[in-house]
């Protein structure tokens, strides 16, 4: 296999509030190869999109990217050495915000957000918008944007393009808006594409179209895409590989058909009970018990403990790091759990077990929502 | 065209607003105490020489038909006599509209021209020492009274420094030759901008701190909005998007606030030009009120009604201009 086009090891970002450190993302690492959709998964709160806004440096006051490595075709847009003192500090060669905007951002890696209605300016035209991002990442004139534009809208299945340049974002309807926002990021032709959640919003029927769409033009462009979504069946309908992120950290990480049928987490586990699947028939659903916990102050050792059915007094203690658990040499299949004793060499099944069960989602662990920093 | 039957039907409607406009005010001025003629003729007029001023100005009728008198003449556009200058109140307004207008506007400008950058940079460097000095600005403007900002620029500018003229506004467009001291057209213009400074800015500042204010939420809210970030994520500079991206969104907020802020302006009006003695329709309005010249009062308020009422109405159609998604098409 080549080298990934996209490496983030151990990234931390953290918001500062006023009532303290809120650690969104916490040590998460993946990688992003050439031609390929990945997945981010995750419930609520879990760190996926501010994740994502991290690889862009996108992420707003008060959060900041505090640790780890992102590295793009080999440059580093996020990396941090250690000073004298011990603290940490971005290294000279992380590439500056002037670098990030003329090089990285729109050029090499375009977003989609996740609220078609929020993300177009309401007082410009569809067209403008387009073009203006055009002519930013490809060095085009405005005619040629233009042209660009119209082509990219009809490949997105925006029916008479041309016309509906110079219509504003309200004269488009929710899908509509999200084709215009994915063909504004194909348009700007670039190698990796971050779409956080850019179905969610919109219903099923559509969601579907623009998921199959996606696809085509994923494979007719070979753009790379980070998929961020909270819906397994999204992930498999459109993912080559997933990543499972649980309050701030991977769960697992696997190729979609061995997240699917090999799951190796207990939480990715009780995802997938709680969905209804094509390929079993359940009596019902069991959705996972209790809320997540709050990024701002997680539990100790692994932080799924508090819900895990799995969960022992070990899991309280230690909390592992997402490493590889596949029988096969073939793929890795990483997963964070401590019932891979052969890998983390925890006494896992002597430890005596926490009792977790409970009926209903809601007795465990209910709080406030909020905080959870995944906005 | 919807912009016009929408601007129609806005001046149909104005139509019972300024109906309670006169009635209220008809009957507040009526019920001042003391009497008009008295306050015209001094101590000791003769009985015969009351009755007949009472008479001319129809003041010998009962209340009732005054009203309904002066209600059908308005309709014909005859805002009747000025019982103490004897002139038509039309006439007289036209005569005062001018130095008003004039200060009005000039205050606008400069409270736009002012307020807008500072909102913007204040909201640019969000709790930063910038921020912090332009809230503080605003903060004082919007606490201070005008009269007294332009007391103080009088003792100031005027009696200390002697560096500007405290009273007796030029008009711009007054004529050269009647003019002391001028000889031509720039002269005139560069004594009347003196003149205007000091006014301009103490009826102002009041705007332009509430504008300030209201810009810098409106930029920090339109700042956070996603579109924003989207085109912070295309690479587009933070100037371009403060520029072009942020701006046009955040001016709505400011327009419905200048539409409101026209009765303060009309309101502050009166003091500052009585301040600096400037003969406008704001002192036109208070001495009305002293003699008890019900048709000046009546006529003087009906004008401020109306510039409010077209204020209001402007500022309408001006978010249509800014924002597409408002349009006038079917308005119910």
């Amino acid at each position: 296999m080549t080298d990934p086009i996209l490496e983030v090891r151990d990234l931390q970002t953290h918001f500062f509030t006023a009532d303290g450190v809120v650690r969104a993302v916490d040590g998460v690492s993946f990688e992003v190869y050439e031609e390929e959709i990945v997945g981010i998964v995750g419930e609520s709160g879990a760190g996926k999109s501010v994740a994502a806004a991290s690889i862009m440096r996108l992420v707003e006051d008060p959060g900041e990217v505090v640790g780890g490595e992102v590295s793009f075709k080999g440059e580093p847009i996020v990396e941090f050495e250690e000073t004298e003192a011990g603290t940490r500090r971005p290294t000279d060669a992380m590439l500056s915000n002037r670098e990030m905007r003329e090089r990285i951002r729109g050029r090499e890696i375009a977003i989609i957000f996740q609220d078609p209605m929020e993300s177009l300016n309401p007082v410009f035209t569809v067209g403008g918008q387009l073009r203006e991002f055009i002519e930013i990442n490809r060095d085009v004139g405005e005619s040629e944007a233009r042209e660009i534009a119209v082509e990219m809208l009809r490949e997105v299945g925006i029916p008479e393009p041309r016309e509906r340049l110079d219509d504003y974002p309200h004269q488009f309807s929710g899908g509509m808006r999200q084709r215009v926002l994915i063909a504004m990021a194909l348009s700007c032709e670039p190698s990796l594409i971050i779409a956080d959640e850019p179905t969610t919003a919109l219903d099923v029927t559509v969601e579907g179209q623009i998921l199959e769409q996606v696809a085509d033009l994923q494979e007719k462009y070979g753009t790379s895409f980070i998929w961020v979504t909270h819906d397994l069946g999204v992930v498999a309908e459109i993912c080559d590989r997933v990543n499972v992120m649980y309050l701030g950290q991977m769960a697992e990480q696997a190729a979609v058909d061995a997240l699917f049928h090999d799951t190796r987490h207990p939480y990715t586990d009780a995802l997938l009970d709680s969905l209804p699947r094509p390929d079993r028939t359940v009596e019902e659903l069991r959705p996972i018990a209790g809320v997540m916990p709050e990024a701002i102050n997680p539990p100790s050792g692994c932080r799924f403990h508090t819900r895990c059915p799995d969960a022992r007094e070990v899991c309280r203690q230690v909390n592992p790091d997402a490493r590889d658990v596949s029988e096969s040499d073939e793929r890795p299949h990483r997963a964070a759990c401590l019932k891979h004793e052969d890998v983390f060499h925890e006494d896992y099944w002597s430890s005596p077990p926490i009792d977790n069960e409970t009926d209903s989602g809601f007795a465990v662990g209910r709080t406030d929502a909020g905080g959870s920093g995944d906005e | 065209m919807g912009i016009y039957r929408y601007t129609i039907r806005r001046l149909l409607q104005a139509i019972p607003v300024m109906l309670g406009v006169i009635t209220i005010t008809f009957f507040l001025a009526n019920a001042i105490p003391g009497d008009p003629v008295q306050i015209l003729l001094g101590p000791s007029p003769s009985q015969s020489e009351i009755a007949a001023i009472r008479a001319r100005y129809g003041l010998n009728q009962p209340l009732w038909q005054r009203y309904i008198n002066y209600v059908l003449g308005v309709l014909q556009g005859d805002l009747g006599r000025s019982i103490f200058y004897g002139e038509r109140v039309t006439a007289k307004i036209a005569e005062r509209m001018g130095p008003t207008l004039l200060l009005m506007s000039s205050s606008y400008a400069f409270a736009i021209l002012t307020a807008i950058p500072l909102g913007v940079i204040s909201a640019k460097r969000r709790n930063k020492p910038t921020d912090h000095a332009s809230r503080l600005v605003s903060l004082v403007g919007v606490s201070t009274p005008s009269f007294w900002i332009g007391l103080m620029f009088i003792l100031v500018f005027s009696f200390h420094l002697q560096v500007l003229p405290s009273t007796n506004l030029v008009m711009p467009w007054a004529n050269p030759t009647e003019i002391r001291s001028a000889a031509t057209r720039l002269d005139v213009l560069v004594m009347s901008a003196r003149h205007l400074v000091m006014p301009m800015v103490s009826l102002g500042t009041l705007q332009m701190a509430a504008l300030t204010r209201i810009e810098r939420s409106s930029m920090l809210e339109v700042l956070s909005e996603e579109y924003v970030q989207l085109a912070r994520a295309y690479g587009v500079t933070e100037s371009t998007i403060l520029r072009k991206h942020a701006f046009r969104n955040a001016q709505l907020p400011i327009i419905t606030i200048l539409g409101l802020q026209l009765t303060s302006l009309i309101g502050g009006a009166v003091l500052i030009e009585t301040v600096f003695q400037i003969n406008g329709m704001g002192k036109l309005i208070v001495n009305s009120i002293f003699r008890q010249d019900y048709p000046l009062i009546m006529g003087t308020t009906i004008v401020f009604g109306v510039v409010f009422v077209v204020g209001v109405i402007v500022t309408d159609l001006s978010y249509a201009y800014i924002d597409p998604r408002v349009t006038y098409d079917e308005v119910d």
